[in-house]
């Protein structure tokens, strides 16, 4: 995926290392074998001999067919925009498989009295629970113009998502044109960082009209940040500072 | 359209490198970065063995570490440490030991004023001076740097967007401030 994954867990000092070391092995262990599946780049990876059908549907280990389910389930939520299945190649997940994995990630860290974990998989965040007991995680969203600042602070219920063209040059197709092209920024929350990874990269290519089908989603909120700094937000999108000038979409 | 793919090409080759980990004491101040407990600080263990088995020379060569390796070795601490013990409102600095990252080795230092992080910036860092790290080196540096900085300012506990979240960063970043009692 090429990214790098951090996992943060948050709780009391008292709580064994060993055990949590463990768990956090197992939650890297997660990370590695999508990355093992699903990598485009590396030749033999299940998902590179679907793409080049040397595999079916039916070789495929069962995650691929997760992923690809979901995948379904996101071009339907954003009405077209996001669509593995419109880029070039053969069907590419990867917009949605780096939140998707890190979601997982999540779960051998669950139970063990932590009062939150938190998996940044290169600024998609997955976390429950809050750096304490009661309290949500808040994560700052990047200001497109100046990856420097920030742009907001958004309280996470789950899974905070953002897209963008800024992060590493143009890299989102518009599934309608097959152009490159993007808004600035996207960021989408809600409960689950595989389908908020896939809807953020809606979002970006849709722009502002896109809102509409993120406030159509009762669990998913989302805002975008164009060129010019300026945002748009969804109807409930969890922010607790806003240090840009924002627009009704 | 097909240039779009070549550019996520760029975008996507390489790994996922690094998971750093630590654990966070509730009943600490809210500044997240500053309030890591030493005691409770850990690294995830190297993920298999054969990454042991040959470990970039943490100080002699910027090669890039193999795909599969988890880059947690870590090296000796640094020898450009400069801790400054002075009274607690005073300017004092620090470099935290020199760690192997995805691209090489880096080191962080950190000054402060009191109990406040005042910069964080790279203290050493080779990477092997090849054109893919270097541009991204010139891409996650700053960036790192500023989400130490904001995690500080904001309370915040992560940053969504164009970050690279170095594991290695943090242990270094880490050990500096915990030479300055941070």
């Amino acid at each position: 995926m090429g990214t790098i994954v951090t996992i943060d867990l948050y709780g009391d000092a008292h709580l064994d290392k060993s055990d949590l070391s463990r768990r956090v092995d197992a939650a890297e262990g997660i990370v590695r074998e999508a990355d093992e599946v699903f990598s485009t780049w590396k030749s033999h990876s299940p998902l590179s001999r679907l793409r080049r059908g040397e595999l079916t549907l039916g070789e495929v280990p069962a995650d691929v067919l997760d992923v690809l389910e979901l995948c379904r389930t996101a071009r339907l939520l954003s009405r077209g925009w996001f669509d593995p299945w419109s880029m070039p190649g053969g069907v590419d997940p990867t917009g949605l498989v780096k939140g998707w994995a890190a979601q997982r990630a999540l779960d051998p860290l669950r139970e063990l009295g932590l009062s939150g974990a938190l998996v940044n998989a290169a600024g998609d965040v997955a976390s429950f629970g809050g750096p304490a007991p009661g309290e949500s995680f808040r994560i700052g969203v990047v200001r497109p113009s100046n990856t420097k600042r920030l742009a907001c602070v958004v309280k996470s219920p789950g899974a905070v998502a953002t897209s963008g063209t800024y992060e590493r040059g143009n890299h989102l197709v518009n599934p309608f044109t097959g152009m490159a092209c993007a808004t600035a920024s996207a960021t989408v929350t809600g409960p689950d960082l595989g389908l908020a990874d896939a809807l953020a990269t809606a979002l970006a290519l849709c722009g502002p009209s896109g809102l509409e089908f993120v406030n159509a989603l009762a669990s998913y909120e989302g805002l975008i940040i164009d060129a010019s700094d300026v945002s748009y937000a969804s109807d409930r999108f969890p922010m607790t500072e806003l240090f840009l000038t924002s627009r009704a979409a | 359209m097909r240039r779009t793919g070549l550019v996520l090409t760029g975008a996507v080759v390489g790994l996922v490198g690094l998971l750093g980990y630590r654990a966070v004491t509730p009943s600490l101040p809210a500044f997240v970065v500053s309030a890591n407990a030493p005691s409770s600080s850990t690294t995830a263990p190297p993920h298999n063995s054969t990454t042991a088995a040959a470990p970039p020379p943490p100080t002699t060569s910027g090669t890039p570490p193999p795909h599969n390796s988890t880059t947690t070795t870590v090296a000796p601490p640094s020898p450009t440490t400069t801790t400054t013990s002075a009274a607690p409102s005073a300017s004092r600095s620090a470099t935290g030991e020199a760690v192997n990252y995805i691209y090489g080795v880096l080191s962080v230092h950190v000054t402060a004023t009191g109990s406040t992080i005042s910069s964080v910036m790279i203290g050493s860092i080779d990477d092997g001076g090849n054109y893919q790290s270097q541009s991204i080196d010139q891409m996650a540096i700053p960036q790192l740097e500023q989400e130490a900085l904001s995690l500080q300012s904001a309370n915040i506990q992560g940053i969504s967007g164009a970050s690279y979240t170095s594991a290695g960063f943090r242990q270094s970043l880490q050990s500096a401030l915990t030479k300055l009692g941070l």
